[in-house]
This record gives C-alpha cells, sequence and structure tokens, in this order.
C-alpha cells in the first residue's frame, strides 16, 4: 500500500507540470491580455508593464521562470490584476473560506445523502421512499445558481434570520452550505438507494438474516460497506465539484472565496492568479483521487494495491 | 485672451475658497445614532493605491482615504481639499497652489507640497507601471511622455514643492479645465516613507496611511472594505458618518435583495426594474444623469468593411435605430436617447441643434431608405454587417432590438457576442465592423470625449480621421469659449457619423431614505462620505 501511493505521488509530479506547461500556454493563446482594457493604453506604459510583469520575455522562459519560482520559493508570483496582492495572499484569504464551506457542505451531503438513501431503500416502495426520491430528484434538477437566490430572498428578505452574503461568522456558513450541499446530498442519496437495494437482494444478506440479526445489525454491519463503494467512487469529483464549483457560491453569497477568483483571473487573464489556482485546484484532485483509491481498498477486501 | 483666462481663473479661486465644505447637517436635524453607510460593489476592489487603482468603484473607495487638491460638491463644483485656491501665469502655463497648513496624514504628520511632488513622480515613473501613468499626459503636465517613456527622470516632470504649502505645476498647453482634472484619484498625494517601507503591502489595512476623512480598517477581498473615521483629518470635527462599509456583492439582483432585506444603503437598481421599484418605493429610487455614453463605433479604416466607407450607409444605420425603444422600454431607468457624442450632462456643454434628432423615427427611416438605395443597397444586393458586443444582458437586449430595426431598413445584422477581453482586443486591432463601446468622462467637460475621436487620440478604434476634426478639437484647446468648437466637433461627427450614439447614462439606484449629502446633482458622482450623515427615522 505504502509503495501504492508513493507510487501515485511520483506520477502526480509530472501530471503537475503537464497541467502547468498546457494551462500556460492555452492562457497565453486566449486573445487579450490582462492589461487589455477599453482604454487602450499608450505602447510605452504597455511596455512598462509588461517588463514590471516580466511578460516581455519569450513564452519558455516565462514557463521556466514560473516554474522554478513555484518549486523553489513555492512563490506564484504578484497578482497582475489585484496588484497590491500576490497570489500567495489570495489564495491564503480565499481558499480557507472556500475549504470552510467545501468541508462542510460535503458533510453534509454525504451524512444527510447517505442517511437519506439507507432509509428509502430499507423502506423501499414507501411513502418515505417515494418522499426520499422525490426530493433528492428535485434537489438534482434544482441547481445551485437557482437556489442561491431563493434562500437569500426566503431567508434573509422574508424571514430576516440570517445575512444574506459576507463571511463574519458561523451564521454566514449555512445559506452558503445549503446551496452548495443540496445537489451533490440527492446525489449521493440516489446513489446509495440503488446501491442498497442492490446489496439487500445478495446471499450474504440473506445469511446474516437467517441467523436472526436484528434488521439494523443487517444493514449497518454487512449492508452499508458493500453498499458505499460506488458512493466513494463519487465522493472523490464531488468534492472537487464542490470546491471548484463554489464560484456560484462565492458570487451570490459574497463569501471572498477561491471560487470566484478563478473566474476573475479567467475574463481578466490574471495569468499569474489563474495559475496557482490551476495549480491548487490540480493538486486537489490528484490528491481526492487518490483518498479515493485508499479508500476503495479499505472498504472492498478485494481491491489490493 | 490672456487677460479673460486669468479672470476666469481668479473667478474659479473665488468661487473655491468661498464654497462650503464637509457635512452641512440643517439646525434641527436629528440624526440617527448609528453613522454607518454601506454600499454597494459589483467587484472587487482592484486597488487602494491612488496611482495604481483603474477603477470607478476603486476610486469611490481612494476618495475616502485620501484627499486631493481639490474635491467635488454635490453639484460637481471644485471645492477645496488639501489646496485652499490656486493662481494661474498669465499664459496659463503655471498653476501654484496654497496647501492648508492644516492637513495631516493619518499617521500625524503633516501633509506638504512635497507629498504631491513625489506621487505624481511615481504615477509617472516607468517604475511604477501605472496603468494611468497616460493621465500625466492627459493634464499636459511637463516633460510627462518623456518620462513615461524613461527618456528622463521622473524629478524632470513639471511639478515643483516650492516650500511645505506652496506647490507648483507646469502644463504644456493651456487646459481651461485643468483644476477639474485634479479631483481624479491619480493625483492624490501618498505618503513616501510609507510606500517604500512596505512595498506592495503599503495599502493593506492597518498599514495604510492617507490624508481622507477616513482610514482602512479591513479589507477582505471580494467581501468587504471597512473604512472607519479618521481624526487626524483637518475637517473631522464637521464629518458626520462614523463608518462607511462598502459590500461586494457580484450579482446585481442579489445586491437589490439584500437592500431591501436593509444590509445595504445605496445599490444599483438591475435595468428594466426602475419603474417597478420608483412606483413602490418613490423616495428611494433614483436616476441622475451619469457621465457616459453609449455608442455603436462603425470601422471606417482600412480594415472595415468597404459599405461602412461609405457616410450614406453610415448615416442610414444611425438613422435607423430608435433610440427611444431603447431607453423607454430595454433600459427603463432614466437614460437618455443620443443623437450625439458628449453626454447631455456634462458642465458648459450645449448639443448643438443636430438634424436627425428634431426628426421623428419616421422621417429618420424614410431618409434612412433612401440613402441606403442610392448608396446601391436594397432587396437585390442586401448589407450584411456584423456587431459585436461583450458580454451583458443589456448588451444582447439593445444588440437584438438593434438588428431588427435595421432589418426594417434591409440590413443584415449578424451579432457576435465575445467575453470583454476579445472583444477589447477585436476593436483595438479594428477586427470589427460595428462594435459595442461606451466612454465614461474622466472630468466634467466635453473635451474628454471629443478627444476621443482626434486622429492623434490613440482610442479611436474606428479609424475615423479627419483632419477638419482634428484641427477643431487643437483650436479648442486655446479658445477663450472652446463651447463653439465642441459644437462643431460634433456637428462634424453627426455629418460624418463614425458612431451611432445610442444612449446617455443614467445612474439608477437605491438609496436609503435616511441618507443625507449623496450627490444628486454632478453628473461624475463623485462623493465623499465626509459630506454625508444618516438622519434618525
Amino acid at each position: 500500500m505504502l509503495t501504492y501511493t508513493l507510487k501515485r505521488l511520483a506520477v502526480a509530479i509530472p501530471t503537475l507540470l503537464l497541467l502547468i506547461v498546457v494551462s500556460f500556454l492555452l492562457m497565453h493563446a486566449a486573445p487579450g491580455g490582462p492589461f487589455t482594457a477599453e482604454r487602450e493604453l499608450p505602447p510605452q506604459v504597455l511596455a512598462n508593464l509588461n517588463a514590471k510583469y516580466g511578460l516581455d520575455d519569450p513564452l519558455w522562459k516565462q514557463i521556466l521562470t514560473y516554474v522554478w519560482n513555484v518549486v523553489t520559493g513555492f512563490d506564484f508570483g504578484p497578482s497582475f490584476i489585484y496588484k497590491d496582492r500576490t497570489v500567495n495572499e489570495i489564495i491564503a484569504q480565499g481558499f480557507p473560506v472556500t475549504l470552510t464551506y467545501g468541508l462542510l457542505s460535503f458533510a453534509v451531503a454525504v451524512v444527510v445523502g447517505v442517511s437519506l438513501g439507507i432509509a428509502a431503500a430499507v423502506r423501499h416502495n414507501s411513502a418515505l421512499d417515494y418522499a426520499a426520491v422525490g426530493v433528492s430528484i428535485g434537489a438534482q434538477v434544482l441547481p445551485n445558481f437557482v437556489m442561491a437566490p431563493i434562500l437569500v430572498l426566503v431567508f434573509t428578505l422574508w424571514l430576516g434570520w440570517l445575512p444574506g452574503g459576507g463571511w463574519q461568522g458561523p451564521e454566514y456558513w449555512i445559506l452558503p452550505v445549503v446551496a452548495l450541499s443540496t445537489s451533490f446530498m440527492a446525489s449521493i442519496a440516489r446513489i446509495t438507494r440503488s446501491s442498497m437495494l442492490e446489496v439487500l437482494t445478495q446471499n450474504h444478506i440473506r445469511t446474516a438474516r437467517a441467523k436472526g440479526l436484528p434488521e439494523h445489525r443487517v444493514i449497518l454491519r454487512h449492508a452499508l460497506k458493500p453498499a458505499l463503494l460506488p458512493v466513494i467512487s463519487y465522493l472523490g469529483p464531488a468534492f472537487v465539484g464542490m470546491i471548484t464549483g463554489s464560484v456560484v457560491v462565492d458570487i451570490y453569497f459574497s463569501t471572498g472565496g477561491i471560487g470566484k477568483a478563478f473566474v476573475d483571473s479567467a475574463l481578466n487573464r490574471d495569468y499569474a492568479v489563474m495559475m496557482g489556482v490551476t495549480i491548487l485546484m490540480g493538486a486537489l484532485t490528484i490528491f481526492f483521487n487518490l483518498v479515493v483509491d485508499l479508500a476503495y481498498a479499505w472498504i472492498d477486501p478485494k481491491i489490493r494495491y | 485672451m490672456r487677460q479673460t483666462f486669468k479672470l476666469a481663473a481668479s473667478a474659479l479661486a473665488l468661487s473655491i475658497a468661498f464654497q462650503a465644505h464637509a457635512a452641512t447637517v440643517p439646525e434641527g436635524t436629528a440624526l440617527a445614532e448609528d453613522q454607518t453607510y454601506t454600499f454597494w460593489l459589483l467587484d472587487a476592489i482592484k486597488s487602494m493605491d491612488p496611482q495604481i487603482n483603474t477603477d470607478v468603484e476603486g476610486s469611490d473607495v481612494l476618495r475616502n482615504l485620501f484627499e486631493g487638491l481639490y474635491n467635488e460638491d454635490g453639484d460637481g463644483q471644485l471645492v477645496p481639499g488639501v489646496a485652499t485656491d490656486h493662481k494661474v501665469s498669465e499664459d496659463g502655463l503655471t498653476y501654484t497652489f496654497t496647501l492648508r497648513d492644516d492637513a495631516k496624514w493619518s499617521n500625524g504628520e503633516p501633509v506638504t507640497a512635497k507629498d504631491f511632488v513625489y506621487a505624481w513622480r511615481r504615477l509617472a515613473d516607468p517604475a511604477t507601471a501605472s496603468e494611468y501613468a497616460w493621465y500625466m499626459e492627459l493634464m499636459q503636465v511637463e516633460n510627462a511622455p518623456e518620462v513615461i517613456a524613461g527618456e528622463m527622470p521622473p524629478d524632470r516632470l513639471g511639478i515643483t514643492a516650492v516650500d511645505d504649502h506652496t506647490l507648483e505645476v507646469r502644463i504644456t498647453t493651456p487646459l481651461p479645465y485643468f483644476p477639474q482634472m485634479l479631483v481624479h484619484g491619480s493625483t492624490f498625494p501618498v505618503l513616501q516613507s510609507v510606500v517604500e517601507e512596505n512595498g506592495d503591502d503599503w495599502t493593506d489595512a492597518g498599514t495604510l496611511v492617507g490624508n481622507g476623512a477616513y482610514t482602512l480598517t479591513e479589507h477582505t477581498l471580494g467581501e468587504r472594505v471597512v473604512m472607519e473615521k479618521n481624526d487626524t483629518y483637518w475637517d473631522s470635527d464637521n464629518t458626520v458618518l462614523t463608518r462607511i462599509v462598502a459590500l461586494t456583492i457580484n450579482d446585481v439582483n442579489q445586491g437589490l435583495t439584500r437592500y431591501l432585506a436593509s444590509e445595504l444603503d445605496r445599490v444599483d437598481i438591475p435595468a428594466g426594474q426602475y419603474p417597478r421599484l420608483k412606483e413602490e418605493y418613490p423616495e428611494q429610487a433614483v436616476s441622475t444623469p451619469y457621465n457616459c455614453s453609449y455608442i455603436y463605433m462603425m470601422n471606417v479604416g482600412e480594415k472595415g468593411p468597404e459599405a461602412l466607407k461609405d457616410v450614406r450607409v453610415r448615416k442610414a444605420l444611425s438613422y435607423a435605430i430608435d433610440r427611444d425603444i431603447v431607453v423607454d422600454r430595454i433600459l427603463q431607468g432614466g437614460q437618455r436617447a443620443a443623437y450625439n457624442w458628449t453626454h447631455w450632462a456634462v458642465a458648459g456643454f450645449e448639443r448643438p441643434d443636430i438634424e436627425y434628432a428634431g426628426w421623428s423615427q419616421e422621417e429618420r427611416l424614410t431618409k434612412a431608405r433612401e440613402l441606403l438605395e442610392e448608396a446601391g443597397y436594397g432587396p437585390d444586393n442586401p448589407l450584411n454587417l456584423n456587431l459585436q458586443y461583450n458580454t451583458s444582458d443589456d448588451h444582447k437586449k439593445i444588440a437584438i432590438a438593434a438588428s431588427q430595426m435595421l432589418k426594417g431598413i434591409g440590413v443584415n445584422l449578424t451579432l457576435d457576442n465575445y467575453e470583454w477581453k476579445v472583444h477589447t482586443d477585436r476593436m483595438q486591432n479594428q477586427e470589427f465592423d460595428l462594435a459595442r463601446y461606451a466612454w465614461c468622462g474622466d472630468y466634467n467637460e466635453a473635451s474628454t470625449y471629443l478627444d476621443l475621436f482626434t486622429s492623434y487620440s490613440g482610442h479611436n478604434n474606428g479609424e475615423f480621421f479627419n483632419d477638419e476634426y482634428d484641427q477643431v478639437m487643437r483650436d479648442s484647446k486655446t479658445a477663450e469659449d472652446p463651447l463653439p468648437f465642441y459644437q462643431e466637433a460634433e456637428l462634424i461627427l453627426a455629418d460624418q457619423m463614425p458612431i451611432i450614439p445610442i444612449y446617455h447614462y443614467a445612474n439608477v439606484d437605491m438609496i436609503a431614505e435616511d441618507i443625507r449629502g449623496l450627490p444628486q446633482n454632478n453628473v461624475n458622482n463623485t462623493w465623499y462620505g465626509k459630506d454625508m450623515y444618516r438622519v434618525a427615522e
């Protein structure tokens, strides 16, 4: 297992390098640059800016300098647009915010989704099952950019219970977490339900029941673990999806998270921020895929690395 | 001419000296206990550095943290800032400002002429790489082009501290509106010691030292900016608001919901919602003129389509657009139909008599069809053009309406939507037929618009090069009264029609009923927290 983990981590390095090079080239291929503005800059001013940010070097040199700074100093450079800040500062401010509501949403989605799925499967074809399926399909077709304004309308404007945006304390976390977790929760509930239904028809469950085990032990000890396998394979991409999909939360709830910074950096051609966040997202994706694969081996004895 | 110029300048100096400043609270007004004002920002503030900032939103914040030579009042008139008055030399090229002796930085140090010298040199210095360095050139400050190009050291810039409270600025062309340009944030002073000690971090909350009525206490990128009253400000005794908060909300509809939930005191009204809100909240929904004009620029240059080189076609396209539909049916926020370039509310500007503005839309359409036929286009030879616009619901709606209107005279308009940077890049490379464009005045004077269509402006993306126009604009610079020249320039634009004026902007806002002191009659919407207060409900 350790060798496997190390091998996977070793492969991650060239993957990230490839990601850097491809993103860098794609980014520079897009028309316009960080200093393209409605008021075209005088050539001399533009030249001064390009010189300051090293954009007058040939592309290969820019890539090498960039990778060198990242590898040796963990220095992602200054933002081209938010000029008072470095990329490290922008990530340091935005990422903890995104991570906070991302992890909370993840926890809510998993706990609620799995519970709902199990309940629906166990009480198959009951009113509870129909309700759970109804709720999860409803939640899934309601995208977060529709959810978010509705939540603010109801809980901020009509009821006045919660702040409509900002990031000043736990009461500010609730609406973003609900908006972000709902559709993931719905998917997890549906996957858990169908997987659980399948597991419940298998022989080892019949055996467990035949032994006279109480139903809750059958479900929790014998059915849950195999039923969770498909859920777990969904969780890796889901977590990354939550972090990268956080742009909607950032826009509607003004959290100051990294998602909005990422989208803005692409639109503003803020090359440095775009690269920094891309690398961060890439590393997260690689890391969570590894975690999922390891979790697989832990749950499923048939899988050994 | 010189005599008049001098008189005009001293009249200005007098008017400055006698203007009231700071919050003027009428006697007997009951003030609210909590003097906090919370306003809306569409996007995160990109920089708190006066010489680096390029955004209108950034300027709104900077005006509270720093103070330049002059400020504006609610009507857009100049009032003293750090300068109490100034003298202009007979040739109109040397300005001598007298600075007040009680102005202080937020760390207690006095504000002196040297701070302005440092800031202005810093703006022009290639090492700063400011995107607003060109503003020094626009102000015609002596040696600015050479300093920006790195051909002269920054200390050759035409600004000198005669003593701590006397500042001398030399410009190369007489500019009657030069004092108006000093309201701009890029001319604000900064404190050399703080900038040099802290590098790019000098604008962090807690580190930033300003000379404005407020100090920066919190800046969470994309979330909020908090400013608290600065007790070292020279007029802090008359400053009533104690706290100013700016909340970043990237979605304008969400901003409105949060305004209605009382989380904000001011927010922009999304397009089309003004009539409803005005009816529901007559005291809160306000529309005031705003110093920007919206046009479709036509590419009349070499890379442009053949058809647009024909003035008859350009006129036909312009005549066919029904501006009333755009302002009354699409925008609905008190914007005005445009038949010329300069915003109607710009100080000292009067629109000349532009013939087609007075016609009915029927008349315009008839004329448009005639012109198009004369130019050889018709059902047998339809005219096909592309209109590009940058991503925005409003631009899209207007573009769709325009394409329908042009279809009425037999022109097929293909709509191309590009994201902002691509749109701009294509315009600057003359890769367009017609393109959406808007310009917001840097200062409250018509030349900020009209200079744009000179052949030497650098922003003239449609490549409308006209010697007569250039000459008129050159002559306006030295004229006693530039208005006739500006009107002449507008008439050339109407005659040559390199652009299709669509509408003049309005600021369409919801403003909380208990807020006082926001400008209602200032086309640049330059507001200062120190002039505001909150009444008890």
